[in-house]
């Protein structure tokens, strides 16, 4: 993976997101920086995960500026977001959100595939994938026969199909037993490791200890802190 | 509040847009339901109910004035009318908008009520003083409001004058016209008609055993009510086992619609249910809450859907049955609306149980995994080739789709089949309907009617012979074809009874009698007739019999070479060349007002400009646009057209409903797929191509099948009617027309798709991925 190692892929900038009364994010401003591993952190409805929906495009401020990879998301129009996520974003979530109805190796080629990518070669990279993430061989599988880190795996998978310059992960670990929790975590480390630009949100702290070289965490839809890790490796 | 009412409030408000969708395909369901049950109810004999109420005349019996025979009512009667003083006169012509047959045949009657033939006086009152006079006609239909002729002062050829003060209907055909008793004596009664009552519904034989028992002193003549009925049969009477295909259609569409929107809305409650169930509802309770969130836009709907359909039922029943030969009185049919109401509510409540119970026995977290936990997929190898294929990806997903979940693919399909099948099969029998309407008065063909004055009741005859006139008519500009019609009463050697035979001379091949033909084939010379069903099936006549015509001692043999539809009101006659009277009687005299010319004109030209120019051209030929006569045609195709409309509607709701149900399943996925970089353009095109392969293989099996049951019903329903019928009647579909039948189930399903799946391609993806 090619990385522009220190350059700022992410920036916020006074972001504000109401739903009705709700204020969910309140002038939060921040900045991440390619190669960097990222943790956000704090309790449920804090805000942690609408933060993560501004960065992805899959939700728009109500106010303030969020710019990703020198795209400024309010700008773009919903096929541009689309075409947005397809190049630049990379996302993990907690349950999964495969689609049941294709095989694993069918997901993940899907996202190649939205871009125009032949299905031989879209289906060849899906393979590599999966290979590297050790589930080559529950590539004809549905997503109801595998295991809860399988899945995930072939989430992961499917993130990384499009070489993204940020991969989102909401909760990577949170519905997964703490030996399939492991393999994810050991996963996204590897990922970091080779340069792949990561921000988590999570309840874990042995997530974020181990795969996370910056927290920051989230209180009431407002940035509480913020502290750097030497990751327990 | 109970909790039940109130999960069920909430579920109402939650899913706005199925509640509609509900209450909507209820309404109509009830609608269709109520005017299939109308139908069906009047259709069920129609002639013997308006008779029953009317206390018909089985016999009518006609005797010389002052004849010892109506003092005494014979057995078997069980009420007798009259004697009542009657005379046949020649019409008055000055009758304006009134239309009388050329003899009127007067009775003299002091009240129209009575224990036999209670006529039944729908405009103006009785006679009562001399001067005045009732005139039988039907009713107009309901809706229809002519301006009354009551008060229309006619006269008789010695002066007379009558001024109308009512109109009549009577079933039994009793008279044409009622006086008051105290008229008759100026008018010189000829004889006295005596109506008497049978027990039950007689057959021939009865009546014919009662008929010869009457006392034969001074017996003229005698009449049976089965002879109107069999006209009625015989002609337009032929609709009726249409009409009554059509109520069974709309009954059973109506129930299988309201079952799959139902059942279908149970069904993606499930998760719903399992929620109730953790939050302490008990299974009771559970069932109680989806039966009353379905009951609210049911009973709506079902209440709605009663009243709009007794105000479309009524109408179109009352012009088709007064077209039948009936009064256009149809009842108010509460009793129907109530039924049908009650019945598409037990329908809807059958349809919710039985998912509603099956989710009852379901542990909670299973149900409420129902909607979020992983399905397994299927159709793998279907899915690999598509997504091999050379398709954009979202088109290869869409089509894909269908294979993965085979139930719920089954749902939809079943859902564009009944619904294609309804619109094939109801379009058909309308397209049958219609055929049959112009094969039978052959109005479209040949629409227009030319005959000689006659002199004896008009002023201003021709003198120009049959053939003459032909010559005329055939020499006018924007004539087509001209066929002469002459009708001739012929005794044939070995039956007892004399047959009206209907000899053809000119363009007989084009005026519409020839697409008439059942089995065997058209005249082509002299000696051969063509058979009405009616007739072949009275006189036992087979097709390949030879047959001895007589005519005033003259003889000549004929061969039954067809056999063709009977439609016509009246007695049915032989169809035989013009050739065959020459051959039969070269000396016949044949006076030209006895002959009827039919007329087909060239395209482009106008009706009224050809009657004036026939009119012009000898001022002693009537001419007449018979086409515009018909009003029963368009009464009926009008009714055919309506309930296939009706249908088609209640189908593409059904499909609809189960499109959008099938969507918003789906809304996880698309949400799943947008977030991985589908465009909101790729996700209409995947949600709506899933669809529309789904719309188009229910297209192509529905068609087939529609086409199947109306050529399977359409015979069944006229033979069990003792109606024969063209096979042209069945070969209604053109390839154009079936084409795009099958595509229809393919445009709803897209429409259906097209909404929901823009919505779902507006919506904010953080939201759908939360929410599922």
């Amino acid at each position: 993976m090619s990385v522009d190692e220190g350059r700022v892929v992410v920036r916020l900038d006074g972001v504000r997101k109401e739903y009705g009364d709700t204020m969910a994010l309140d002038g939060v401003s921040l900045q991440i920086r390619a190669g960097e591993a990222v943790a956000v952190m704090g309790p449920s409805g804090c805000g942690k995960s609408t933060l993560l929906n501004m960065i992805a495009g899959l939700d728009r401020p109500s106010a303030g500026d969020v710019v990703v990879h020198d795209e400024d998301l309010s700008r773009l129009t919903e096929t541009g977001l689309a075409l947005f996520r397809r190049k630049r974003i990379g996302m993990i979530f907690q349950f999964f959100n495969l689609l049941d109805d294709l095989p694993a190796l069918e997901n993940v080629a899907l996202a190649a595939q939205l871009t125009g990518v032949s299905a031989g070669q879209a289906r060849r990279r899906a393979l590599e994938l999966l290979d590297e993430l050790g589930i080559a061989d529950r590539r004809n599988a549905y997503p109801a026969v595998l295991s809860g880190g399988e899945r995930q795996r072939v989430a992961v998978a499917r993130a990384l199909m499009n070489r993204p310059a940020l991969l989102l992960a909401d909760e990577p670990t949170g519905a997964l037993d703490s030996h399939a929790g492991e393999q994810v975590m050991d996963l996204l480390l590897d990922l970091n490791q080779i340069g792949q630009t990561l921000l988590l949100v999570t309840h874990d702290e042995r997530l974020a200890e181990r795969c996370a070289n910056r927290v920051v965490s989230v209180a009431d839809g407002r940035i509480v802190g913020e502290r750097s890790l030497e990751r327990t490796l | 509040m109970s909790a039940v009412w109130r999960a069920a409030r909430a579920a109402v408000r939650r899913r706005k847009l199925q509640t509609v969708v509900i209450g909507i395909v209820v309404l109509f369901s009830a609608a269709t339901l109520v005017v299939a049950l109308r139908l069906l109810v009047a259709s069920t004999a129609p002639f013997e109910q308006v008779f029953n109420d009317q206390a018909g005349a089985h016999v009518v019996a006609v005797y010389e004035p002052g004849a010892a025979g109506p003092t005494t009512a014979p057995p078997g009667a069980v009420a007798v009318a009259g004697p009542f003083e009657q005379v046949v006169l020649p019409a008055p012509t000055d009758t304006g908008m009134i239309y009388l047959p050329d003899s009127l045949t007067v009775v003299g009657r002091a009240d129209p009520a009575g224990p036999v033939d209670r006529v039944e006086v729908w405009d103006g009152r009785w006679a009562t003083a001399p001067g005045e006079v009732v005139i039988a006609d039907l009713p107009p239909a309901a809706g229809y409001h002519p301006p009354s002729q009551v008060g229309t002062v006619m006269h008789l050829r010695d002066g007379t004058a009558l001024t109308v003060v009512g109109f009549g209907y009577s079933v039994s055909r009793t008279a044409d016209a009622w006086v008051a008793p105290a008229q008759m004596a100026q008018l010189h009664p000829t004889a006295v008609e005596v109506l008497y009552r049978l027990r039950g519904e007689p057959a021939a034989p009865t009546v014919d055993a009662f008929t010869a028992a009457l006392p034969s002193s001074g017996l003229l003549a005698t009449s049976s009510y089965l002879v109107i009925k069999e006209a009625v049969a015989a002609g337009p009477g032929a609709y009726v086992p249409f009409l009554i295909v059509f109520g069974i259609l709309g009954l059973l569409v109506a129930v299988l619609v309201v079952a799959n929107v139902v059942s279908g809305a149970v069904v993606s409650g499930y998760r719903h249910i399992g929620v109730l169930k953790a939050l302490g509802f008990t299974p009771v309770q559970v069932v109680a809450v989806y039966l009353t969130m379905v009951s609210v836009p049911a009973v709506v709907g079902a209440v709605l859907g009663s009243v709009a359909g007794e105000y479309a039922a009524r109408p179109l029943l009352s012009n088709a049955f007064q077209g039948l030969g009936f009064h256009g009185d149809v009842g108010n049919g509460l009793g129907v609306q109530v039924t049908a109401a009650a019945g598409i509510l037990v329908v809807v409540l059958l349809a919710a149980l039985l998912p509603a119970l099956r989710a009852r026995r379901l542990p909670a977290a299973e149900a409420i995994s129902a909607g979020s936990a992983p399905r397994s997929g299927r159709g793998l190898r279907a899915q690999r080739w598509l997504s091999g294929a050379r398709l954009p990806r979202s088109v290869s997903l869409g089509l894909g789709l269908p294979f993965a979940r085979p139930a719920r693919t089954a749902l939809t399909v079943a859902a564009v089949v009944l619904g294609v099948t309804t619109v094939t099969f109801s379009g058909g029998l309308a397209t049958t309907v219609a055929r049959y309407s112009s094969i039978a008065d052959r109005n479209e063909t040949a629409p227009i009617a030319v005959r000689a004055l006659n002199p004896e009741f008009q002023q201003g005859t021709t003198t120009r012979s049959d053939e003459d006139i032909e010559r005329l008519l055939r020499s006018l500009p924007g004539t087509r074809h001209v066929t002469a019609v002459l009708d001739k009463e012929v005794a044939v050697v070995g039956q007892a009874r004399a047959i009206r035979v209907v000899f053809l001379r000119g363009d007989r091949d084009e005026v519409g009698f020839k697409e008439a033909l059942v089995e065997g084939r058209w005249l082509r010379g002299a000696g051969e007739v063509v058979v009405p069903s009616a007739l072949l099936h009275e006189r036992g006549i087979h097709i390949g019999d030879r047959l001895t015509l007589e005519l005033d001692g003259h003889r000549t043999e004929v061969t039954v070479v067809g056999e063709t539809m009977s439609a016509s009101i009246g007695d049915p006659g032989l169809l035989t060349a013009w050739e065959t009277l020459q051959r039969l009687d070269p000396q016949e005299p044949i006076a030209n007002h006895d002959v009827m010319f039919q007329i087909a004109v060239t395209p482009g030209t106008g009706i009224p400009a050809y009657l004036a120019s026939v009119r012009a051209a000898d001022p002693g030929l009537n001419a007449w646009d018979n086409a515009g006569v018909n009003t029963f045609t368009v009464s009926m195709i009008s009714l055919s057209t309506t309930l296939s409309l009706m249908l088609g509607v209640v189908a593409a709701l059904s499909v609809l409903n189960t499109v959008l149900l099938n969507v918003r399943e789906r809304r996880r996925d698309l949400g799943m797929l947008k977030s991985i970089g589908m465009t909101p353009r790729q996700v209409v095109v995947m949600t709506v191509t899933s669809m529309a392969g789904l719309g188009l293989l229910g297209g192509l099996v529905g068609v087939p099948v529609g086409v199947l049951a109306h050529r399977f019903v359409v015979p069944l329903a006229t033979s069990a009617a003792k109606v024969d019928v063209p096979r042209a009647l069945l070969d209604v579909w053109q390839p154009g027309m079936l084409l795009l039948l099958a595509v229809t189930g393919a445009v709803i399903a897209v429409l259906g798709a097209l909404v929901p799946a823009r919505a779902a391609a507006r919506l904010t993806i953080a939201e759908v991925l939360r929410t599922e």
